[in-house]
């Protein structure tokens, strides 16, 4: 006789199914289609080639290292330290983030170059060398990434046992309980935010171009842009994958699964470390002169010296709207697939659960390019998938393909901080597993969720890559439209157009922000 | 258990109803389904959406236009139209190179068609199966700053840019990608590999920095941090216009000839709207056009005799341009990539 399968089984098979429909279909066909054995000859990298991987290691594990001794420190501020305006400073420690890296890279050569503000302040040129280096573009790329560390360590610090803390503070002093107990605690959360930067980092080619740093990405991006050999494209992203697969098995090596037994009670307050005000409120603000008045400040005097901005800036309300329709549409859509996928994660244990991760971790490294052309291939069919094809619903697709994994793995962090004990409970007590989501285990990830959708707003809002594949003709999104009107015109626009991205992506997240702090307020 | 009305969480049907409510917002007006002409431009936006929005009110068509990204030069669209081949969108190509529309027509993307309007456009910039047809060009340009480099040390051909003197003080685009790969081919195709290896080893001397656009290889110029730079006329003007210390020569005047680069449009094979994207094909290759890209900040050279030619740029018959066999230049694209990757250490 049939049975319904539980509820659990069919909502995250669901999640499961568009997981593999969205993001493992599209690679898994090109795979098939474009592969053959003369193509795995590309394999064999020549010195050069080593040399560009070494490259992007360097700037992949410099970007998460660096972004992580920012981001990490100022998690711990904001969850536990007690600050004036703290919702304010968030959004603004946050708003890094919600710069295109190319852009900030631009505002750093307009900085360097030797007419440029830094020069000008030092009364003698800057050598160039150094302000196109690879130092420079792990600077750059770090204080545009250092909030996805931030963010998630708030998450991570803010579910910890109070219990624990107040503990070892009767037998040990505060720095200590820091380094022992809470930040390993909050490991899982620190570290899952590293390998994220460490994939975004490795998967930028626009910074690294930039700055005259030389990395292998570029020459994935090659193999398509100037051989069009798709077969050779996706064999040559096999060692950048293989990269990540390396730093993904050493991630989890090092955190193990003895960290998911941290659980905060209810009705415990975690350890506040306000003694350390002042000195977190001048960490604060000069993170904040570094990463955000000083690239803006650079843009904004480029963009005065602008002479005209109308024709540049006329037409550009239609992508606008486009832009934040999309990327609300395409952030919640991630959202909503990812938390069960993380959920899933969070709750399995062993070498599954680690596959899953390497699985996330491969996903979100596969070039845009290639999830672009996969999707392409699979979508633009006659029959039902042609009436898909030529919609904005590809680009919906594609930002789903692009993301799931990655938010998924933020969201496994953030589950895992849910006591599986709270499930237990509400099952005796004669819950459903539906019912027990919804009034138990999502409750306690809201801050996570949030955190989660603010992240794939911003990465949606700034997708390029698959975007210019799959976008139907006649339509743009803001993005698209800046990066298309940037070539041939004078950089005062580029930086109007710029601060015009900027200014579409904060306002909305702003207004949320203080929406979301007047009701916590209440 | 389950209930099929305890299937999907709340939020879950919200996200899915807002993906299908998308998905069903089609680019396409369905009205409009026969006066619509889908093209794909690599041309620079800013330059290329005037046009193709002068044709619309004109004609009355709907143009949907794909146009391409500054990172993605010349590459997004060209792969975009590989991947679609099977099942085409586009109905017409625009490409500001000749080096990917020959890619495409050498991978059976693109259809014949021989517009009355290529009459009087050079023989030499018409492909005679009707593949492509050029018009409006550019021309590979040695920018320099004028407030650095003194008007009788102008370098007048691009091998000058080897003698020492230069050293940390010359850019160019990365040669894989865009113009830069359409200049490299056709100077390996006229002067030979073994010259222009040397030439490159002797730019690698001289610390060429290679960037990622012709666009940040002007700024450069403009802003003094190198003194000299290959660029395209485009890039140059739009600079000058905007009152930046910088100007440019037409290299190899009197050699190899000045690098001539046309404008390529291209009907797509088993395009969607045929009728209207001949119809568009036609008006691209109108003098009227030739005209308003001569006469905007594009300053692309008119290819008809008898269209007044941008302000600042010389005229196609006041100097030598480069005679070349775009196909056979096109075709050591492959090659040279790999060369120059090792020769630039890129």
């Amino acid at each position: 006789m049939f049975r319904w399968p539980s509820s659990r089984t069919a909502v995250v098979g669901i999640a499961i199914a568009v997981f593999v429909v969205c993001c493992v279909l599209p690679v898994a066909y090109l795979l098939t289609v474009s592969l053959s054995g003369d193509a795995f000859s590309a394999l064999v990298l020549d010195a050069r080639q080593r040399g560009l991987l070494f490259n992007t290691a360097l700037l992949g594990l410099g970007t998460a290292l660096l972004a992580t001794v920012i981001g990490a420190p100022m998690g711990l501020v904001l969850a536990r330290i007690s600050l004036r305006r703290k919702a304010l400073l968030r959004l603004a420690l946050a708003a890094p983030v919600l710069l295109p890296p190319y852009i900030v890279g631009l505002a750093w050569t307009y900085l360097g170059s030797s007419t440029g503000w830094l020069s000008a302040l030092s009364g003698r040129e800057l050598p160039l060398a150094w302000t196109h280096s690879l130092p420079a573009a792990i600077l750059v790329l770090s204080l545009v990434f250092y909030p996805v560390s931030m963010l998630l360590t708030e998450v991570a610090m803010r579910r910890i046992d109070g219990r624990l803390e107040e503990a070892a503070l009767v037998v040990a002093p505060r720095r200590r309980v820091i380094r022992r107990i809470t930040l390993p605690f909050a490991a899982p959360g620190v570290f899952a935010a590293a390998l994220m930067i460490f994939v975004l980092s490795v998967s930028e080619f626009g910074v690294p171009g930039l700055l005259q740093v030389r990395v292998y990405t570029t020459e994935v991006f090659t193999a398509f842009a100037a051989l069009y050999d798709f077969s050779r494209a996706v064999v040559l992203a096999l060692p950048l994958l293989l990269l990540c697969v390396v730093v993904a098995v050493v991630a989890a090596a090092l955190l193990g699964d003895r960290l998911v037994a941290s659980r905060r009670s209810s009705g415990t307050r975690s350890v506040r470390f306000d003694e350390w005000r002042r000195s977190a409120t001048a960490a604060a603000i000069a993170i904040l002169l570094v990463a955000l008045a000083l690239p803006l400040a650079v843009l904004l005097g480029e963009a005065l010296g602008a002479r005209s901005l109308g024709a540049v800036l006329a037409d550009s309300g239609a992508a606008m709207v486009n832009s934040i329709l999309l990327a609300t549409t395409g952030a919640t859509a991630v959202v909503s697939v990812a938390v069960w996928l993380g959920y899933a994660r969070a709750r399995s244990v062993g070498r599954l659960g680690q596959g899953v991760d390497i699985l996330f971790v491969v996903l979100f490294a596969v070039p845009s390019t290639i999830v672009g052309v996969g999707l392409i291939g699979l979508w633009n069919r006659s029959g039902p998938f042609g009436v898909v094809y030529g919609t904005d619903a590809m680009l919906v697709l594609g930002y789903l393909a692009r993301f799931i994994p990655i938010t998924a793995l933020a969201l496994a962090a953030t589950t895992r901080y849910v006591p599986v004990s709270h499930e237990e409970a509400a099952a005796v007590s004669g819950a459903g597993w539906l019912r027990t989501m919804r009034r138990i285990v999502l409750p306690q990830m809201r801050l996570g969720l949030a955190t989660a959708w603010v992240i794939a707003f911003v990465l949606v809002f700034g997708e390029l890559g698959v975007s210019v594949l799959v976008a139907p003709p006649g339509e743009a999104t803001l993005p698209i439209r800046v990066y298309t009107i940037i070539a041939n015109t004078p950089s005062s626009h580029v930086a109007a157009l710029a601060l015009l991205q900027i200014a579409v992506i904060f306002v909305p997240l702003a207004a949320l922000g203080a929406a979301v702090s007047r009701r916590e307020a209440r | 258990m389950l209930t099929p009305s305890r299937v999907l969480p709340l939020h879950a049907v919200i996200a899915l109803a807002l993906v299908a409510t998308i998905g069903c917002r089609s680019s396409t007006p369905p009205q409009d389904a026969d006066r619509t002409v889908t093209i794909y431009v690599s041309t620079d936006r800013v330059f290329s959406e005037p046009i193709l929005r002068e044709y619309e009110k004109r004609s009355g068509v709907k143009v949907n236009a794909v146009y391409d990204t500054e990172e993605t030069k010349s590459t997004g669209l060209a792969n975009r139209l590989l991947a679609e081949k099977a099942r085409p969108q586009a109905d017409v190509f625009w490409s500001n190179e000749p080096v990917r529309t020959l890619v495409l027509k050498s991978r059976d993307v693109l259809a014949s068609y021989r517009s009355p309007n290529a009459k009087g456009i050079p023989e030499a910039l018409v492909d005679p199966e009707g593949f492509w047809t050029g018009f409006s060009a550019r021309m590979r340009v040695i920018a320099y700053n004028t407030n650095a480099v003194k008007p009788n040390d102008v370098p007048q051909s691009i091998f000058d840019l080897a003698d020492p003197k230069w050293k940390g003080q010359i850019a160019m685009a990365d040669p894989r990608f865009g113009s830069t790969s359409f200049h490299v081919a056709a100077l390996y195709a006229l002067a030979g590999d073994e010259k222009m290896d040397d030439f490159f080893r002797s730019l690698k001397a001289n610390g060429v920095r290679v960037v990622d656009g012709n666009s940040v290889v002007r700024d450069l110029v403009a802003r003094g941090d190198v003194k000299v730079g290959l660029t395209d006329t485009d890039d140059v003007n739009v600079a000058v216009e905007n009152g930046q210390p910088i100007a440019m020569v037409l290299p190899d005047r009197n050699g190899l000839g000045v690098p001539v680069m046309p404008n390529m449009v291209s009907l797509i094979a088993n395009a969607p709207h045929g009728e209207e994207a001949r119809k568009l094909i036609d008006y691209l290759l109108s003098a009227d056009v030739e005209r308003q890209l001569a006469q905007s900040e594009a300053v692309q050279i008119p290819l008809h005799a008898g269209v007044p030619g941008p302000k600042h740029i010389p005229s196609i018959d006041t100097f030598k341009p480069m005679t070349l066999d775009y196909a056979k230049a096109a075709s050591r694209v492959e090659d040279l990539t790999a060369r120059l990757a090792t020769i630039l250490g890129l």
